[in-house]
């Protein structure tokens, strides 16, 4: 496939920082979300939950709830012939048949007329639970003998990992006889690792933990549901995929796919948590009942305890160098604690600690375990932050144990381009050697020493910085580019849109084609019209659908020009396009206008075609993406509260297309990453429910919390991108953890590997001096 | 139950809709007005989605009930700018690049603008607490900053 696109002269397009057209909509309150909706004769859902982790379901009496009025509709299993009792996902478990596996997990379903009679109703449907013995801690579950979460015979569920295409040729074991829970299990090996431990001068083992953290997106799920006469179903999703939101309604729904429309609502944000189906087939089956639209929009105390956040990693490493600093082995074991179903991303763990940096020999084991604890899904560049917080953490410790410069350390043996993975695959053209070498000249970094000598107030101040990535994702897209009557043109995606895509889109269809972005619109469109698009997910939008918006441009471009060609009655090869005009190159006044041609297309007995450039494309070039951040911070060591004084995000983006979107992705993305390393865990208590089901217990940072993000943007071009652009989103959420932690022991001689980094973890190991 | 009368001035305009008696005044704009600018993002005070000015005040709409609301005056992100016609905060921030999922921004820029009217030059500081009530998961709140530093200087040298 060919990037490098050349224009016959510049154009507003690549490269500039133009702000998205759909803001002044944003800032107004214009722009509507599936909550914003209300058609004519809407219904309220709510769903009723499960307040027990494990339990068998006796006896559900719903008669009194279907007696109130403005109570339209109340489902249980009994009620939707659909439901299996082995659900493969959690989307197939849309209500609980005889056993629930999760607190928070629906049994019952109300569509009422208002929100507060739904709300009524729930409170009077009598269910009987026999509570069960639950697997509360991923360590304990992976025992034989452990409570049981899935059904026997349930397959693992792989579709996440294929979804994010991160990594291919790890192979996964047959799980061991009576370890129940253990729903996946893969292995890397290499070499001989105990005998390269035994022959090692330095031998670090550390344990690090990172907890069950929620996307945060600040709009719940939200689904609007209305079936027509015919039996053709119309979501309204806030979805990062409405092909895939299809797929998965349809499956569970048992209706073919072109039933179904999925209309991609304003997503207000996703981060990997609104891939997956979740409350549309419910949602669907409610407004089948009722043959009314049904709108359901869950709580935040909903989201918190039954949404599918990101899984508990735990994990183990042991490392041996020489003196020298010759790394020798590293063994490992990374368990992801997955919840009630399957599907975690287990790959990316193993290749991030085997195979970033060069262990001449490895053994790293992934367990994926499930516990009676909401299923989890994708967040943010899937396991890779919990991954490099471990990895990272360690090279660190191995640095100072040997006395080695730490970032000179991980230079050395950073593998590059053409090195194998883990999984024996190479490592592709990346910017992990530029990104790293780019925040050491940083002056915060030089002056590293100044400011931890700098200590007053019996403060102590520290530095410390961290790299990490996200491998890329993979998905095939399509795009088709028109050309309309008045010389403007029309980019179609299904691409839903939440971090400002399709202002690059658009900028790369200008450029392509030889236009100004004004002259372009683009479009998501629903499953009914746009061509099949993959997710807005793993960093893959600009990098794929680029790619395919490229090519539309390209080939409408060609066509316009052959059009031309004919009416200027000149070579193909002698025109170009040059302000909304086809000229003949040299020749300025011979021209014939985009409008023109653009007319032509549209003319009542016209035997000239009208302009569609079409692109479909598949991959299979990764294009991995590196992130260092750098943290400046203080902390009291009496209280340990830490102060962020500094965070700058260097990034490898191959071609930066539009500048600001890319800043606004490195900040937002350093924010969450920072969250995960200082204030937010999912806690449950022993029975598996969540003990801070609400945004005031469970912290997410406020602007009071951060300092500015300084963003410094790097560019390498990506040899298969869209322009040498590659995915921007994934990798500024993966470093803060560990560059927090490093930043920790520069100020206190501290190690802390487990998340979030709170006060009192901190304020205790100092005290315990460990 | 019955619905009540709920009198108060939304916007500049008097407003008369029949409310629930435990709808809250978020509900009641959102589900009576058709104003669905504020957010509800938690339905507990915690989010800031839903701020609107109440009297001039920021509050979370999430947490009042509507009948409180009534012979009072509310504003909402509606009631700020209108497209062709914005609020120098909405120009700041469509400048600034700040938007991205969007859902929060109804609920700063109501915090912001009560702010600046109370604080007509805030330092950077006072920004950053006056928005600490307003979660947003998209932007890293740098953006803000910097588009709200910028509008208030356009504000308060409009004022003066």
């Amino acid at each position: 496939m060919s990037s490098v696109m050349k224009t016959t002269r510049d154009v507003k397009g690549i490269g500039l920082s133009i702000v998205r057209p759909d803001a002044p909509d944003k800032v107004t309150g214009v722009v509507q979300y599936v909550a914003d909706l209300s058609p004519r004769g809407l219904l309220h859902a709510k769903l009723l939950r499960s307040p027990y982790a494990h339990a068998r379901i006796l006896k559900i009496d719903v008669s009194k709830a279907r007696a109130l009025p403005g109570v339209r509709a109340v489902l249980t299993a009994a009620d939707i012939p659909e439901l299996k009792k082995k659900a493969p996902t959690r989307a197939h478990a849309v209500l609980a048949i005889d056993r629930v596996v999760f607190a928070g997990q629906p049994v019952a379903a109300v569509a009422a007329d208002e929100p507060a009679i739904a709300e009524e109703a729930l409170d009077l449907i009598d269910v009987q639970y026999e509570v069960l013995a639950v697997s509360a801690d991923p360590l304990e579950a992976m025992k034989p003998g452990a409570p049981p979460v899935a059904d026997a015979g349930t397959e693992a569920d792989t579709s996440e990992a294929q979804a994010h295409g991160s990594v291919a040729g790890v192979a996964t074991e047959a799980k061991p006889a009576k370890a129940v829970n253990i729903s996946q299990q893969a292995r890397l090996q290499r070499g001989d690792v105990a005998k390269a431990l035994a022959e090692s001068d330095v031998v670090i083992e550390k344990t690090y933990r990172v907890p069950m953290v929620h996307q945060g997106y600040l709009e719940p799920h939200a689904v609007l549901a209305q079936w027509d006469t015919a039996g053709n179903l119309t979501l309204w999703s806030s979805t990062q995929g409405s092909f895939n939101t299809r797929s998965e309604v349809a499956d569970v729904l048992e209706i073919s796919e072109n039933r179904i429309k999925v209309i991609p609502m304003e997503c207000g944000g996703g981060f990997g948590g609104k891939i997956r189906a979740l409350c549309e087939p419910i949602t669907a089956i409610l407004a089948r009942v009722t043959a009314r639209p049904v709108r359901y929009v869950m709580t935040r105390r909903e989201e918190l305890e039954a949404g599918m956040p990101a899984p508990q990693v735990i994990i183990r490493l042991k490392t041996g160098v020489k003196r020298d600093g010759t790394l020798m082995a590293i063994e490992g074991e990374a368990i992801l604690e997955s919840g009630a179903f399957s599907g975690a991303v287990l790959a990316v763990s193993g290749v991030f600690l085997a195979s970033l940096y060069r262990w001449p020999n490895f053994d790293v084991k992934g367990f994926e375990v499930l516990t009676h604890k909401p299923s989890i899904a994708a967040y943010r560049a899937p396991v890779a932050p919990q991954t490099i917080f471990a990895i990272d953490s360690h090279m660190e410790q191995i640095a100072r144990a040997i006395g080695a410069d730490p970032v000179e350390f991980r230079l050395r043996h950073l593998q590059r381009e053409g090195d194998k993975m883990a999984n024996g695959q190479p490592w592709l053209n990346n910017g992990a050697v530029e990104v790293l070498t780019r925040i050491a000249e940083h002056p915060l970094w030089m002056k590293r020493a100044e400011w931890k000598a700098s200590s007053k107030g019996g403060k102590l101040r520290g530095t410390g910085l961290s790299l990490g990535g996200w491998l890329g994702g993979l998905q095939p897209t399509g795009a088709t580019v028109r050309l309309n009557p008045d010389g403007t043109l029309q980019v179609l995606t299904g691409q839903v849109d939440i971090a400002g895509t399709n202002i690059a889109l658009a900028q790369i269809a200008a450029t392509a084609y030889g236009v100004d972005i004004d002259k372009v619109k683009i479009t998501t469109g629903d499953t009914d019209v746009a061509p099949m698009t993959g997710l807005s997910a793993g960093s893959k939008t600009t990098y794929t659908v680029g790619v395919a918006v490229m090519q539309a441009a390209q080939n409408a471009r060609n066509q316009t020009l052959e059009i031309a060609a004919k009416e200027l009655e000149a070579s193909v090869h002698d025109l170009e396009i040059d302000g909304g005009k086809v000229v003949v190159r040299g020749v300025p006044n011979k021209g014939i206008t985009l409008a023109q041609i653009g007319k032509k297309g549209n003319l009542y007995m016209s035997k000239v075609e009208p302009v569609l450039g079409i692109s479909h494309p598949a991959f299979s070039v990764q294009a991995p993406a590196f992130c260092a951040q750098l943290a400046k911070i203080e902390i009291d060591p009496d209280t340990g509260e830490l102060t962020l004084h500094d965070f700058v995000v260097v990034q490898d983006v191959g071609k930066a297309i539009n500048p600001l979107a890319i800043e606004g992705q490195m900040q937002g993305g350093a924010v969450q990453s920072l969250g995960m390393a200082l204030t937010e865990a999912l806690m449950y208590d022993d029975k598996a429910r969540l003990t801070n089901p609400s945004l005031l217990d469970y912290r997410k940072l406020t602007s009071a919390d951060v300092p500015k993000i300084e963003t410094i943007i790097v560019e390498k071009p990506a040899p298969h991108g869209p322009f040498g652009a590659r995915g921007v989103g994934e990798p500024p959420i993966v470093p803060a953890p560990a560059a927090i932690a490093n930043a920790v022991e520069d100020a206190t001689g501290v190690r802390l590997t487990e998340l979030p980094l709170s006060p009192e973890r901190i304020a205790l190991a100092i005290a315990n001096g460990k | 139950m019955a619905k009540h009368a709920l009198s108060c001035t939304v916007n500049d305009e008097p407003v008369e809709v029949l409310v629930q008696p435990w709808d809250t005044l978020l509900d009641a704009l959102r589900e009576r007005m058709g104003l669905t600018g504020p957010k509800e993002g938690c339905g507990t005070g915690d989010c800031g989605a839903c701020t609107v000015h109440f009297d001039g005040k920021p509050i979370a709409s999430c947490l009042l009930l509507a009948m409180q609301a009534r012979g009072h005056e509310v504003r909402t992100i509606e009631g700020l700018g209108k497209p062709g016609a914005l609020h120098p905060l909405q120009e700041a921030f469509v400048k600034h690049g700040v938007p991205q999922c969007g859902f929060c921004i109804p609920g700063v820029l109501m915090a912001a603008a009560a702010l600046l009217t109370e604080n007509p030059r805030p330092t950077e500081e006072e920004i950053r607490y006056g928005i600490a009530g307003n979660l947003c998961r998209c932007t890293g709140y740098t953006k803000m900053l910097a588009a709200i530093t910028e509008a208030a200087g356009a504000t308060a040298g409009r004022r003066s």
